[in-house]
C-alpha cells in the first residue's frame, strides 16, 4: 500500500494537476471535460474510482496538486468509498490540497444524517466542502470553475497565497442542524 | 349550517347503499354523456367511467379483466391530460367507497390528476367515507396527502370549512395528525378557532412534544384569537410543514403545462381558460396556482351573502379604500404577490394573520421548489422559477421589507448552494434580508458566504459584494426610518415586529462591515487587485463612509488597509479618484461628528482609534500623492533604504506622486505635451515647480477627477506660491 504524497515529485512549469475521485465515475468525466479547457495554466485531470492509485503508473504520474472527492449524496456507497480512500493520502495533503464536492444535496430523498456525516468528515479534516449541481451544464461549468480556483492556488500558480491559506478561509465548519434549529427559534 | 351545504343525498349515504348515493353523480354524468355523444362516438374513458359509477359492491377484483381494462383507460387519460371534474368525482367515489375492496383504491388515488378543478362535493363525500372508518390507515394518509396536493384546485373551500369539525376530529389519529394539521391550517378561519379545539391541540402537544405541525396550527390560532391561546409561541418557527411528496406533484405539473399550451378545447367540461387569462392575479405561471379564485367567488356570491369582499373582486384603488375593513383574503396567499392592490392592502393594514399565512405559503413553496426538490433539480433555472423569484423580489421592494420565511429559506439554501444556480435572484433576495443580530451573523451569513466567496470566480465575488452593499444600505435606511428619536438605547420598531436596541443594531452593522472588509481585503489579494472587484469594493465603502451624515447613525468604520492600499496604488485613475472621494466623505463625517460632540457635549461612540486610523491614512495619502515622501519610517509600507537604493529607481520617494503615479502618468505626459509642444524630450519633473503644478492640478480636475479635487481642496491648503503643504486633522 502506498501513500500518495503531495511533495514527492517536482512540479512542472505553469502546470496544475488535479485528481478527481468518484466512485460512480459519472460526474468526474463531465468536470474533466470542462476543466481541461482552462487557458491560464496547463491543467491535467486524472480520474480515479478510488484510492490507492495503481502502482505501475507511479513513474509517469505527475505531482498531484489537488485531490477532489466527489460524493453523491444519493448513495451511501459513494460516501463510504470516499472515506475509505482518504486513508491513502499522506497527511501533507490535508494542508489545503484536498476538497470534497457534493452532488444532489438539495434532493428530497437524501437522508439528513448522510449530509451531516459529510459535513462532519469535511470539517474534521479541515477541508472545503463544495456543493455542485451536476444535472445542468451551467452547474457543471460552475463547479469546474470553482475547482480551478482552488487548483490554481494549490498548484502555486497564484502569487501571494498558498493552499493552506486558502483552505483556512474556505474549510468547512460544522454547523449542525440542531444548532440551526435553535437559531431559528431564538433568532 | 353544515347540513345545508352538503349535497342533499348526504344523509342517505352509507357504506353499503352505494348506488343511491351515486345518483347525483351518475345523473350529471349521463347528461354530460349525452352531450358528448352528439359529437363523437363513445370513447373508452366514458365507458370506463360508466363502469366505475355502476359497478356493484363485492365484484371480484382478481382476474377481472373488465376492471383492469377500464382502470388502464382512465389511467392513461389521467396521465396524459388529467381528469375532468366529473371523472374525479366518479373515481374518488369509487375508490373511497371501497366497493371493490382496498386493492384498487390506492391505485386509483394515485392517478387522480385533475385537469382543471376538483369539485368540492367530491372531496366532501370522500371525507364522509373517511369518517365511516373502513379505510386502512395508509389509504387515509394517501387521501389526505392528495387533498393537500390538489387543495388549490378545489373549486370552493367553504363546504370543506363547513365540515371543519369532522376533519378536526382526525387530529387524534397519530399517523394522520401532521397532514390533518396542514389541511386545517389551510382551512382555518377566525370562526373555526374554538376553545375546545385549542385545548385538544395543547393536549396533543403535551403528548407528542413540540411538533412543528402543531406549533404552526397553534400559531395561526393565536393570530386569530390571541385570548384563547396563551401559549408563548415564537413567531419564527422553522419554516413550513414538511413537504409531502405524494406521487402527484410531478405529473400534475406536466399536465398543467400541457393544458396551458394547448388551450383546452377538447375537454368539454373544462373551465374556460379565457376566464383565467383575464384574471389580474394570475401572473406567476406554474409555481403557484391562484387561478381558480373566480370559481370560488361566484360560488360564494350565490351561496351566502356575508359582509366580506374577496380581495379578487376589488378592481381599483378607490374600491380598496372603500372596502378596506371588509376584505377577505384569498385561500391562496401566493396570489397576493401578483397583485399590486393586494400589496397595498397588506402594506397599510399590517394584518398579522395575512403575513403569517403569506410567510407560510412562501416558506412552503420555496422549500419545495429549491431545497428539497424530488427530481434532482431538472427544472432548475427554468423560466417559471426565475419569474417567481423575480416577482418575489419586486414584492419585497414594494413592501420595503423581507419576509421571514424567505430569510429562513436563504439560510438553509446558502448551505447547499453551488454559487451559480439562480445567482442574480438569490443575491437579490440576500440583499433584502432584514437586520440579523450580531451574534448570528457569523454563523448564518459569514460561514456559508466565506466559503462560496473564496472558491468562486471574480464575478461571483463582485456580485456578492454588491449584494452585501445592498443589504447594508437597506439596514441603514430601515434604521433611519424606524428609529425612535429619544436617547441612545431606544428600540427600533417596525411592522415585522422586530425589536432591537440601537447598540445591538450598531453591533450588527459593524459586524457586517467588518465581514465585508475581510472578504474584500483577502479577495483583492487573491485576485491580484482585480479592478472590477476593486470597483465593487469601493462601492461598498461609498456606503460605509457616509453612515453618520447620510443615515444619522453615529458610527464610522474605517476602510481596512487591505482595501486602502490596493486602491491607492491602483493602475486605473478611477479607483484612486474614488478612494479620494471616500476619504473626503470620511473626513466630512468625522468633522461633523466632532462638531456635534462639541455642540451637545454628548460623547459619541466614535473612538479615538478611528480618528487615529483616519489621520494615518490621510497623512500617508498626502505624502504619497502630494509631498513625494513615500516609504517613510513608521508607514504601513516600509522598505529599508538600502533595498530601495539597490532597486535603482531614480527618486523612488516621488514615484507615487500625482505625476509619477502609474494611474496618472499618462495624464502627466499629456499635460507635458500640451504645455510645451515644442519640447522633444519629456521631463516630467519640470511639472513639479509651483506654477506648473497648479496648472497641472487644474488640468487633472478638468479631466473629471471630482473626488480628487474635493480631497485635495479639503485636506491640503495649497497656495500656488509654495509647494509646501499641510494637512488638516479633524
Amino acid at each position: 500500500m502506498s501513500l500518495l504524497r503531495p511533495l514527492s515529485k517536482l512540479p512542472d512549469l505553469n502546470a496544475a494537476n488535479v485528481l478527481l475521485v468518484e466512485n460512480e465515475e459519472h460526474f468526474q468525466q463531465k468536470l474533466a471535460d470542462v476543466m481541461v479547457n482552462e487557458k491560464s495554466v496547463i491543467v491535467q485531470v486524472r480520474l480515479a474510482k478510488s484510492l490507492p492509485l495503481p502502482m505501475k503508473q507511479e513513474k509517469s504520474r505527475p505531482r498531484i496538486d489537488l485531490v477532489v472527492f466527489i460524493v453523491n449524496l444519493m448513495s451511501e456507497l459513494s460516501l463510504h468509498s470516499a472515506e475509505a480512500s482518504l486513508k491513502h493520502l499522506a497527511p501533507g495533503y490535508f494542508l489545503g490540497k484536498v476538497c470534497f464536492m457534493v452532488t444532489n444535496a438539495r434532493n428530497a430523498s437524501v437522508p439528513a444524517e448522510r449530509m451531516e456525516a459529510v459535513r462532519k468528515l469535511a470539517s474534521a479534516l479541515n477541508c472545503p466542502l463544495l456543493f455542485a449541481e451536476d444535472q445542468t451544464p451551467d452547474g457543471v461549468t460552475n463547479a469546474a470553475e470553482r475547482l480551478l480556483v482552488i487548483l490554481r492556488v494549490a498548484a502555486g500558480c497564484v502569487p501571494m497565497t498558498t493552499a493552506l491559506f486558502l483552505s483556512n478561509l474556505t474549510r468547512c465548519t460544522i454547523s449542525t442542524e440542531a444548532e440551526q434549529q435553535n437559531s431559528d427559534y431564538d433568532a | 349550517m353544515a347540513a345545508t351545504l352538503i349535497p342533499p343525498d348526504f344523509d342517505s349515504s352509507s357504506s353499503t347503499d352505494s348506488s343511491s348515493s351515486n345518483r347525483g353523480i351518475t345523473r350529471s354524468l349521463r347528461v354530460a354523456e349525452i352531450a358528448r355523444r352528439k359529437t363523437k362516438a363513445e370513447d373508452p374513458i366514458v365507458a370506463a367511467l360508466k363502469y366505475f359509477s355502476k359497478v356493484q359492491a363485492g365484484t371480484p377484483v382478481q382476474g377481472n379483466e373488465e376492471l383492469e381494462r377500464n382502470l388502464v383507460s382512465v389511467e392513461t387519460v389521467a396521465y396524459s391530460k388529467g381528469l375532468s371534474p366529473e371523472a374525479i368525482s366518479v373515481m374518488l367515489e369509487f375508490a373511497m367507497s371501497l366497493r371493490m375492496g382496498t386493492s384498487p383504491c390506492a391505485r386509483v388515488l394515485k392517478f387522480l390528476l385533475p385537469s382543471t378543478v376538483v369539485p368540492h362535493q367530491a372531496v366532501v363525500r370522500a371525507v364522509v367515507w373517511l369518517c365511516v372508518g373502513k379505510l386502512p390507515i395508509t389509504t387515509q394518509v394517501l387521501f389526505i396527502k392528495w387533498v393537500l396536493t390538489v387543495f388549490d384546485m378545489i373549486d370552493a373551500k367553504d363546504n370543506l370549512r363547513a365540515i371543519y369539525g369532522f376533519i378536526f376530529s382526525f387530529v387524534t389519529e397519530e399517523n394522520l395528525c401532521p397532514y390533518i394539521c396542514h389541511l386545517l391550517y389551510l382551512l382555518t378561519r377566525k370562526e373555526c378557532v374554538r376553545l375546545f379545539r385549542v385545548r385538544k391541540l395543547l393536549e396533543l402537544q403535551s403528548k407528542l412534544g413540540k411538533q412543528p405541525f402543531l406549533l404552526h396550527l397553534l400559531s395561526l390560532y393565536k393570530v386569530f384569537c390571541p385570548e384563547l391561546v396563551t401559549l408563548s409561541l415564537n413567531s419564527r418557527i422553522r419554516a413550513g410543514f414538511k413537504n409531502h411528496h405524494g406521487p402527484w406533484k410531478l405529473a400534475l405539473n406536466a399536465i398543467q403545462k400541457r393544458n396551458f399550451v394547448q388551450v383546452s378545447s377538447d375537454l368539454p367540461l373544462a373551465l374556460q381558460t379565457k376566464e383565467k387569462a383575464g384574471l389580474r392575479k394570475r401572473k406567476l405561471g406554474q409555481m403557484d396556482l391562484p387561478v381558480l379564485n373566480v370559481v370560488v367567488q361566484s360560488q360564494k356570491q350565490t351561496s351566502y351573502n356575508k359582509m366580506v369582499v374577496p380581495l379578487a373582486h376589488i378592481q381599483s384603488f378607490v374600491q380598496l379604500l372603500e372596502n378596506l375593513h371588509l376584505i377577505e383574503l384569498p385561500a391562496q396567499m401566493g396570489s397576493l404577490l401578483g397583485s399590486g392592490l393586494a400589496l397595498h392592502y397588506l402594506d397599510c393594514v399590517q394584518d398579522e394573520s395575512a403575513f403569517l399565512r403569506l410567510n407560510f405559503w412562501l416558506g412552503h413553496a420555496l422549500n419545495e421548489e429549491f431545497l428539497f426538490c424530488g427530481h434532482g433539480g431538472a427544472s432548475q433555472g427554468s423560466d417559471e422559477v426565475v419569474r417567481f423569484l423575480e416577482r418575489l423580489l419586486s414584492t419585497q421592494h414594494f413592501l420595503q421589507e423581507g419576509f421571514s420565511s424567505v430569510e429562513a429559506f436563504l439560510y438553509k439554501f446558502l448551505n447547499v448552494w453551488d454559487g451559480s444556480l439562480l445567482r442574480p435572484q438569490i443575491l437579490g433576495l440576500l440583499s433584502n434580508i432584514p437586520v440579523v443580530p450580531s451574534s448570528c451573523i457569523n454563523r448564518l451569513l459569514s460561514e456559508p458566504l466565506m466559503q462560496l466567496f473564496f472558491t468562486s470566480t471574480v464575478f461571483f465575488k463582485c456580485g456578492l459584494i454588491e449584494s452585501l452593499n445592498g443589504m447594508l444600505a437597506k439596514w441603514l435606511t430601515w434604521h433611519s426610518v424606524y428609529a425612535l428619536e429619544d436617547g441612545l438605547d431606544v428600540s427600533l420598531d417596525s411592522p415585522t415586529s422586530m425589536h432591537m436596541s440601537r447598540s445591538g443594531f450598531m453591533q450588527s452593522v459593524v459586524e457586517l462591515v467588518r465581514f465585508v472588509g475581510r472578504l474584500a481585503s483577502l479577495g483583492l489579494q487573491l485576485e491580484g487587485c482585480h479592478s472590477l472587484l476593486l470597483s465593487f469594493v469601493l462601492d461598498f465603502y461609498d456606503t460605509v463612509c457616509d453612515i453618520f451624515q447620510k443615515y444619522g447613525l453615529p458610527l464610522v468604520v474605517m476602510i481596512p488597509a487591505g482595501v486602502f492600499y490596493p486602491a491607492l496604488f491602483a493602475f486605473d485613475p478611477v479607483s484612486v479618484d474614488r478612494l479620494a472621494q471616500i476619504m473626503y466623505r470620511y473626513k466630512m463625517n468625522l468633522t461633523s461628528a466632532k462638531k456635534q460632540e462639541k455642540l451637545t457635549g454628548q460623547a459619541f461612540h466614535i473612538s479615538r482609534q478611528t480618528y487615529r486610523e483616519f489621520n494615518h491614512y490621510l497623512v500617508f495619502m498626502v505624502n504619497c500623492l502630494w509631498n513625494s515622501k513615500i516609504f517613510q519610517p513608521g508607514d504601513d509600507i516600509e522598505l529599508s533604504e538600502e533595498l530601495l537604493l539597490r532597486s535603482r529607481v531614480p527618486q523612488y520617494w516621488a514615484s507615487f506622486n500625482l505625476i509619477h503615479h502609474p494611474a496618472f502618468h499618462c495624464y502627466a505626459i499629456d499635460f507635458h505635451h500640451k504645455c510645451w509642444p515644442e519640447r522633444r524630450d519629456v521631463d516630467l519633473n519640470s511639472i513639479q515647480n509651483s506654477k506648473t503644478w497648479g496648472w497641472y492640478l487644474e488640468y487633472l480636475f478638468t479631466q473629471g477627477f471630482d473626488g480628487l479635487q474635493q480631497f485635495i481642496q479639503s485636506s491640503i491648503s495649497f497656495h500656488p506660491s509654495t509647494t509646501d503643504s499641510q494637512d488638516h486633522r479633524p
